[in-house]
């Protein structure tokens, strides 16, 4: 049994009509990914079916294991699935070479992690300038640092700077370049409460302010209040996609 | 069943090979130069020294006019004087077979009514000519191999003056001709010289000496001085014209042997120290890289309960790993080196057998060596990686500071791209390790500019000596001082343009403390064919008086132009005059003074005679030439220009061949293994940086440009620090090389300069492709999700 239709879902009809009235950005079917481990296979992703649409935040909730990062790492093109389709913007994903993926996340999508894994030899400026170098429409490096609100840490390197700090120098280099996608793996798990806070509204800020489609991936269900859209990951199927009707601003949640 | 601890070493080392392999690789060049020498040093010095003993070498050696035999007792009784062998010696001219030219021979004389007791002969196959024979000659195995010939065989030839048929009963050789060539030849030219041994009896009545001797070798009593007998061998001789006696160190073939060996023992050290000091390095880094990496393993080791000294021996295991296998491969190259060099040893030195003696002390004290500098490349990382508390340990290293680079905090920033200013601070935040690594590529770059320099160095020695200094075709010379007439019927020879006649005496030049036997030249102030030339290669006229000397040999008397220095002739009244230096000229083989051929005879007291001539022959006559004075009895031997230069180039160019070959694949594999080992190191350290750049969207091409733009500062700034250390390797190495007997210019050349550049660049290329490959292979997500 499929619960995970977007059809079969439980949420009201002019919603779902008028979601059905845009292109979706990212369109999954049938997603699988089996990771051959020693003599058994690991079934990461057992047939996702997902639509994703410009300027949503999303949060991906699952405990580990449950094809969470798999799911992401597809969507941001650093890994292929075993099966089904992936089209973004209606182009096929599943068929692009490296060459083609490497050109999409170039273009398109912007990663955070849970380690900030910044070049350490570079100051939050250069960090980020290292991608504005390389993309069609990039801000600048300094609008991007203001919009995480570290304009006056540009010239610090990292071993100069908090982990907050550095992570949001990470959502800077991130956002530089004005990606349609941003993709956060557990951007706050390394993070104490408060430094974690600063670190999704700035988040919350990139998604509102530009409109970026944002897939956020957390195990602290609380932050599910934040999402326009929380989908529930178990044993690499979605078992739950629930709509928040208002999305509560961060500063607002209680952890 | 393998220790655990040991499995972990195993399984480590099978993920690591290709770096262990290029560490030992590294190391391997520099054990196997050691080997290879040492061993080669071994097997010319026990063979000398055994051939020299089993076929009792002489200590003393001297010339002389005549005396009669009846002064061999005499001579017996010197004091410290073990055994003295009275000989006559001489040289003939040979009409060879196959040859046009004639050849020229040395000939000496076997003792009849008594024992050999010096400079026996080894018979390698046929007999001593019987006591009482006609004709019968033995000959030295060179010239004799060079020829083909074999006991049985006749030639024809001159001997002062009368034509003799001589018939060869055997193939010797002697410790007195290990180098067989005319005295002070650079190289051996087997085709045109050969020496012969005569019985005594016939041999004198040849040379007009019935009876008595002109050539005299002596064994010193175990322990005497050698100073002492010279002095009175000369005291005794002088009434009988004895020319200036002297021991083995000033003996040609002893000289050139020794020149040999001391020239490899300069390489058996300088070569070795410079690779296992790299090697050293390389240990280092990589060790110091893998525990950095093993941090928490470490921890956890010793939260179970391993000692400080357990794990510390583990590390070092990795070491002695690299060396085992370095001393392995190094010991195994070097004995197959050694095995075919000394092949070309044989060509130049004759022994009975010239056997390959693997050193194989040597080979322990390499493993010693290796094994001290690769402990002491490690052993601050591992005290670093023990002394830790395990609690510590187990948490990740804190982040890596950096700073802005020197480049930055002068204001260059603007210049420089983000990428450009990683590889920057990179290299900053460890600058041993960048240091070191330039230092090996440096190395690397000029390890191969020897060679060029030393073949630029025999091209230039070559046009100097030939294209400029000795212009004439042919230099002949006479069987004894000639007079004007004899010019005159050297002029009249088939085919000569011009000749120059040349006048040579032996004689001792004395500055001080310091003196050198040598012959003075005689030559004309406007000779247009054998010209004396500087250090620029411009001629140089003779000074009316006085004389003009190699500047090596005005090094050796610590003379300087304008000094005055005693000649002491050791020919007719034996003058003994002062001269003034009046300039220094430039040569590269052996020690020389030249005289105007007019004062010179002015000296001895004589008029027009002269020794030879040098000549230009008109090449349409070259044959009637040739013929002619193969046939004339008042010619002692000819030199021919074009067949000197050639066999100059012929054994210099296999030699110069060999070496590069060796010096090239050294140099390719110390630079490769430099560059590839720093680019691992780089990759490992820097993994998560690149897989960052992989997942924002950079291309492999972009990533490894990052990388390597790291690597290509280090490559770009060695090259010109490896042409200098170069220049000064090659400038080292050609002084060690350069004796009394030849010297090598130091020439260095764009050429060489750019074949190095080429060599590394090429070999960094190679390994910048190789971990290119690796970068492609990098884990993104793997690397990302990881603590560092």
């Amino acid at each position: 049994m499929r619960i995970d239709a977007p059809e079969s879902l439980d949420t009201p009809p002019s919603a779902t009509a008028q979601e059905e009235t845009r292109e979706p950005l990212f369109a999954a079917r049938g997603l699988e990914k089996v990771y051959p481990s020693g003599e058994v296979e690991v079934r990461a992703l057992n047939g996702v079916d997902l639509d994703l649409y410009e300027g949503e935040l999303i949060v991906l909730l699952g405990a580990s294991g449950s094809g969470k990062s798999t799911l992401l790492n597809i969507l941001g093109g650093l890994d292929v699935p075993s099966a089904g389709t992936l089209t973004y913007r209606g182009e096929d994903l599943t068929q692009a070479d490296e060459g083609e993926l490497t050109r999409f996340r170039r273009d398109s999508v912007g990663f955070i992690f849970q380690f900030y894994n910044l070049i350490p030899s570079l100051t939050a400026r250069e960090n980020v300038a290292l991608i504005t170098e390389i993309a069609r429409d990039p801000m600048t490096p300094e609008g991007a640092l203001q919009l995480v609100e570290l304009d006056d840490r540009m010239d610090h390197f990292p071993s100069q700077m908090s982990g907050g700090q550095q992570q949001r120098v990470a959502i800077a280099r991130a956002i530089a370049k004005r990606p349609e996608v941003l993709l956060c793996d557990e951007p706050t798990g390394a993070l104490d409460i408060k430094t974690g806070i600063t670190v999704l509204e700035a988040i919350e800020r990139v998604n509102l302010e530009l409109g970026t489609l944002t897939v956020l991936i957390t195990h602290n269900s609380v932050l599910a209040e934040m999402a326009d859209r929380v989908i529930h990951l178990s044993d690499g199927h979605i078992v739950d996609i629930r709509e928040n009707r208002t999305r509560r601003p961060v500063r607002t949640l209680a952890w | 069943m393998l220790a655990p601890l040991d499995l972990k070493l195993l399984r480590d080392i099978g993920t690591m090979k290709g770096q262990m392999v290029a560490v030992s690789i590294v190391m391997a060049c520099g054990i196997a130069m050691m080997i290879m020498s040492r061993s080669l040093i071994l097997s010319l010095e026990s063979t000398r020294d055994a051939y020299y003993e089993r076929y009792r070498f002489a200590d003393v050696f001297s010339g002389l006019k005549r005396a009669p035999n009846a002064l061999r007792d005499r001579l017996a009784e010197i004091p410290g004087v073990a055994a003295v062998e009275t000989r006559v010696s001489g040289s003939m001219k040979l009409d060879l077979p196959g040859l046009a030219e004639p050849a020229d021979g040395g000939i000496l004389s076997l003792p009849e009514d008594r024992p050999q007791q010096l400079n026996q002969l080894f018979i390698r196959r046929g007999r001593l000519p019987e006591i009482g024979s006609h004709n019968e000659v033995v000959v030295g195995e060179a010239f004799a191999k060079a020829h083909g010939f074999e006991p049985g065989n006749r030639i024809d030839a001159i001997i002062y003056g009368a034509k003799q048929r001589l018939k060869i009963v055997g193939i010797v050789l002697s410790p007195e001709y290990v180098f067989e060539a005319r005295a002070g030849e650079t190289l051996p030219d087997a085709r045109r010289f050969g020496v012969f041994w005569m019985n005594e009896r016939e041999l004198a009545t040849a040379f007009d000496l019935s009876g008595a001797f002109n050539n005299v070798v002596v064994d010193l009593a175990p322990g005497e001085d050698s100073a002492a007998v010279i002095s009175e061998l000369d005291r005794v001789l002088a009434p009988y014209g004895g020319l200036i006696a002297y021991g083995r160190k000033d003996h040609p073939s002893a000289v050139r042997l020794d020149d040999e060996i001391r020239i490899l023992k300069g390489l058996a050290v300088a070569f070795p120290a410079v690779f296992l000091s790299i090697a050293a390095f390389m240990v280092s880094a990589v060790l110091t890289r893998l525990i950095r990496l093993q941090r928490e393993q470490i921890a956890q080791l010793k939260a179970f309960g391993y000692s400080s000294g357990q794990v510390g021996w583990h590390y070092l295991k990795f070491a002695l790993v690299i060396v085992a296998i370095g001393t392995t491969l190094g010991g195994l190259v070097g004995l197959w080196l050694g095995v075919n060099v000394v092949q070309i040893y044989h060509r130049f030195f004759q022994f009975p057998s010239l056997t390959f003696h693997p050193h194989w002390a040597a080979i322990g004290v390499a493993f010693l060596v290796s094994s001290g500098a690769a402990f002491a490349g490690v052993i601050g990382a591992v005290r670093q990686a023990i002394k830790l508390p395990p609690a510590e340990a187990m948490r990740p290293e804190p982040p890596a500071e950096f700073k802005a680079s020197f480049f930055e905090r002068i204001g260059l920033q603007k210049l420089a791209s983000p990428s450009f200013r990683m590889a920057l601070r990179n290299l900053e935040r460890r600058p041993w390790q960048a240091v070191f690594t330039t230092f090996g590529l440096a190395l690397a770059t000029g390890i191969p500019i020897v060679p060029g320099a030393m073949r630029d160095g025999i091209n230039y020695l070559m046009t100097f000596q030939w294209n400029l200094a000795q212009r004439q075709d042919v230099t002949l010379n006479l069987i004894e001082p000639g007079s004007a007439s004899a010019l005159s019927d050297v002029r009249h020879l088939p085919g000569v343009l011009s000749a120059e006649p040349f006048r040579a005496v032996p004689a001792r030049l004395r500055f001080g403390h310091q003196s050198r036997r040598l012959g003075i030249s005689g030559l004309s102030r406007d000779a247009m064919l054998n010209r004396l030339l500087d250090a620029n290669a411009q001629p140089v006229s003779l000074p009316p008086n006085g004389l003009l000397i190699s500047a090596k040999l005005a090094e050796i008397l610590r003379v300087k132009p304008g000094d005055r220095i005693i000649v002491e002739v050791q020919e007719g009244q034996r003058p003994v005059r002062e001269a003034v230096v009046h300039g220094l000229i430039t040569d590269y083989a052996g020690l020389a003074a030249y005289m105007e051929i007019g004062a010179l005879r002015q000296l001895m007291r004589e008029g027009g005679t002269l020794n030879g001539a040098h000549l230009a022959v008109d090449s349409q006559q070259w044959p009637a030439f040739l013929e002619k004075v193969k046939e004339s009895p008042r010619v002692a031997s000819l030199g021919i220009t074009s067949a000197v230069r050639g066999s100059f180039q012929k054994s210099t160019g296999e030699m110069i061949g060999a070496i590069q070959t060796m010096y090239f694949g050294f140099a390719i594999v110390v630079s490769f293994g430099v560059v590839y080992n720093s680019a691992r190191i780089a990759l490992s350290e820097r993994s998560r940086d690149l897989a960052t750049l992989r997942v924002m969207g950079f291309t492999h091409r972009e990533v490894a440009s990052v990388m390597i733009g790291e690597l290509a500062i280090l490559t770009l700034s060695a090259l010109p620090i490896g042409l200098v250390i170069g220049s000064l390797l090659a400038a080292g190495i050609i002084a060690t090389a350069s004796t009394e007997t030849v010297r090598l210019p130091l020439v260095l050349s764009p050429r060489s300069y750019a074949t190095a550049v080429l060599i590394v660049l090429t070999s960094a290329a190679i390994s910048f492709a190789v971990v290119s490959r690796r970068i492609r292979q990098l884990d993104m997500l793997g690397v990302l999700k990881a603590r560092d």
